[in-house]
């Protein structure tokens, strides 16, 4: 229910305040959340050359975030289970909004602004069946919850928006969990999926792996501007089996999975943390900080090589080539497969980087 | 924890700080070039007499000096380590991929140089301890393929340690040793490096713990004997005692300032295993064996945290942020 004066402050914060473009707060490319010396938690803002263009505190660690696409405002997505997610004004470092998921959902992690920022999508799932759902949120309405729609899958991770602007890519990453510790409940019967979903929800397309692949986890997304949808899986299965943890896919084909060769799938340690596609499109790359390297691929899936970095996971197009980030505050542009530190800060870059697009 | 702070305020009277150069000078490198001398050594033994009985001693000094690396799984090591030692091998590649190569005859044993193309299942030591220890495959004599083949593992494994040696010598320490310095995009900063070996000493141990031990070990119910490490050379119990010495090693000479409980863990390790009969866990099933198996693994994992207090403690190394956590 509405009151009066949460109304009024609702259009103040949303309505008329200022709203300021990424320019104000100097022109970031990325946005990465990290753990600072005194162990608390910051967003900030980096430029392609590492360069840090502003900082907000945090207060919990996150784990991934939206930029919106014209306003200097970011969605930061608390861990899982998650309760909240904080929308920021990233010129002020004020929270604007606390989104909380409706009762008996929780937030996933990842979320992804569409209709030039008129919406944003959240990544959820039941807290009781965790089975997936898209949340639907009006951002002009001051970030009003407007409805939701089925992922077809159980626990859903990373979504994306497809270049078409009208389709959503899912990783129903297959986990059940239980609501409260992140207990995984259904392994032996987990059945990760992608989906491509519209915005109403109509399923547009699924896809499965084989069998023998049920146990890899479907986590994470990058999207080429050509519609190709790149993801990146976590084996629950037993060690030692090194399956591939990258797989392409383009709609209405079978989904093609990249191995590498297995001295080097088994040092990932069936796990990878993120993905993207490098700059010029003709790379793809995935993150394993367990084994503390990248492992880069051909956009036909063809394994090129490795980076070795310690405790490395966010990744991001940058220039041509890709950005890594690490939990040691390295910020590594890997340019053709050559590692060239840009910067290494005095804290704790989480999981993702996000960019920023423009 | 309060042995911990305990601890941390002896060392904090006593300076601390840790030397990359000598962990490499006096402890990674050499080990290097002993496993390069035993391989070769090996590799001639294998061309003068392929057969199993004959070529075991050989094959025991070259597992022997392969320990004191076996735990390293940074730089050229990151994967050179499992084409040398390829285990666990819960799904048998191992012995498949040999019985493969047998039954076709596959030519590639008459190319050492181009044996590296073969699977990393069927390389290096553990393929040869199938081919020398295992019923399955011991019997062959000198004009048989299973002898070309041991002598083309034998010559790819020698190919590998002379491999793994250079790249150590000529790129990978230079990296570790100017950690910090402009142009490495590996090492940041000097402590980076530090860190890196740091956690190669505890996931070295972690792994003897958990692996060399726990998976003989299996349930209480039920022992696993088979997946002891380098069981049917028996040296799944040589291994661990290896393992921990080399821990050891690798921890004086990386630590500039003494080691007491790290030293104290170590000497544990070894009173403990004394009370092992079989080498290769072969009667961990006997309840009273397994207990013995058990307490050994405790005291590794007292010795990993000897280390992580002496050390990660002292120098104030974290755990990693990113591969501590999942999502």
């Amino acid at each position: 229910m509405t009151t009066r004066r949460g109304f009024l402050a609702g259009l103040l914060a949303a309505g008329t305040a200022p709203q300021l473009g990424w320019a104000s707060v100097g022109n970031p490319a990325y946005l990465a959340a990290a753990q600072e010396p005194d162990d608390g938690f910051a967003l900030f803002g980096l430029r392609g050359d590492g360069a840090e263009t502003f900082r907000v505190p945090l207060p919990a660690r996150g784990h991934a975030g939206a930029g919106h696409p014209r306003r200097a405002e970011a969605v930061a997505f608390a861990r899982r289970p998650g309760a909240f997610a904080l929308v920021i004004d990233c010129s002020t470092g004020e929270v604007r909004r606390r989104l909380s998921p409706p009762e008996g959902r929780q937030f996933n992690g990842h979320g992804v602004f569409a209709e030039a920022g008129a919406r944003l999508f959240t990544a959820e799932q039941r807290s009781d069946t965790s089975e997936g759902v898209i949340g639907i949120w009006d951002v002009e309405a001051g970030y009003r919850r407007i409805g939701e729609v089925p992922t077809q899958g159980i626990g859903p991770h990373d979504l994306r928006l497809m270049p078409d602007g009208e389709t959503l890519v899912v990783a129903n990453g297959g986990i059940a969990t239980d609501p409260t510790d992140r207990t995984k409940l259904n392994i032996d019967t987990m059945r990760p999926n992608l989906a491509y979903l519209g915005f109403d929800g109509t399923l547009l397309e699924k896809v499965a792996l084989e069998a023998a692949l049920w146990r890899n986890s479907i986590r994470h997304l990058a999207v080429r501007s050509d519609g190709m949808v790149a993801f990146a899986m976590q084996w629950e299965g037993e060690a030692g089996a090194a399956p591939p943890l990258l797989g392409l896919h383009r709609r209405g084909e079978a989904a093609r999975l990249a191995p590498a060769p297995l001295a080097h799938e088994l040092a990932m340690q069936g796990y990878a943390g993120s993905i993207a596609f490098s700059g010029d499109g003709t790379e793809v790359a995935i993150t394993s900080p367990r084994g503390g390297r990248v492992h880069r691929f051909s956009e036909q899936g063809d394994f090129l090589g490795p980076v070795s970095r310690t405790d490395v996971c966010g990744l991001a197009a940058h220039r041509d080539g890709l950005l890594a980030s690490d939990g040691l505050g390295g910020l590594i542009a890997i340019e053709a497969g050559r590692p060239r530190p840009l910067a290494r800060c005095d804290r704790a870059w989480d999981n993702h980087i996000v960019g920023l697009g423009a | 924890m309060r042995a911990a702070l305990l601890a941390l305020a002896t060392l904090a009277a006593t300076p601390v700080s840790a030397s990359v150069g000598d962990a490499l000078s006096r402890h990674i490198l050499p080990a290097l070039a002993d496993f390069s001398a035993a391989t070769a050594g090996l590799d001639r033994a294998a061309q003068e007499d392929c057969r199993a009985e004959s070529l075991r001693p050989a094959f025991q000094t070259a597992f022997d000096a392969w320990m004191p690396l076996s735990d390293l799984h940074i730089g050229p090591s990151e994967t050179g380590a499992l084409s040398i030692a390829f285990w666990p091998d819960d799904r048998g590649f191992t012995a498949r991929t040999l019985a493969g190569l047998i039954a076709t005859e596959d030519p590639i044993a008459g190319d050492p140089a181009g044996y590296g193309e073969v699977s990393i299942a069927a390389r290096g030591l553990f393929a040869l301890e199938m081919l020398l220890y295992d019923p399955a495959f011991d019997g062959y004599g000198p004009d048989d393929y299973a002898c070309r083949l041991v002598q083309a593992i034998a010559g790819d494994l020698g190919l590998q340690a002379a491999a793994l040696e250079t790249a150590w010598a000529e790129d990978f320490a230079p990296v570790l040793a100017s950690a910090g310095e402009a142009g490495n995009a590996t090492y940041l900063t000097e402590d980076e490096a530090i860190r890196a070996l740091y956690t190669q000493l505890l996931a070295g141990l972690e792994f003897t713990a958990d692996t060399r031990l726990g998976r003989p070990m299996g349930s209480f119910e039920r022992p696993r004997p088979k997946r002891a490490e380098a069981w049917r050379s028996g040296r799944s119990l040589r291994d661990v005692l290896l393992a921990v010495e080399a821990a050891q090693g690798l921890a004086r000479a990386l630590a500039e300032h003494g080691l007491p409980q790290t030293d104290a863990a170590a000497d544990h390790v070894r009173a403990v295993a004394g009370r092992i009969a079989d080498p290769g866990f072969q009667d961990v099933e006997d309840p009273q064996v397994r207990l013995r198996v058990e307490v050994l693994q405790q005291a590794v994992r007292r010795m990993r945290a000897a280390i992580e207090t002496e050390i990660g403690l002292a120098l104030g190394i974290a755990p990693g942020f990113n591969s501590q956590d999942g999502d």
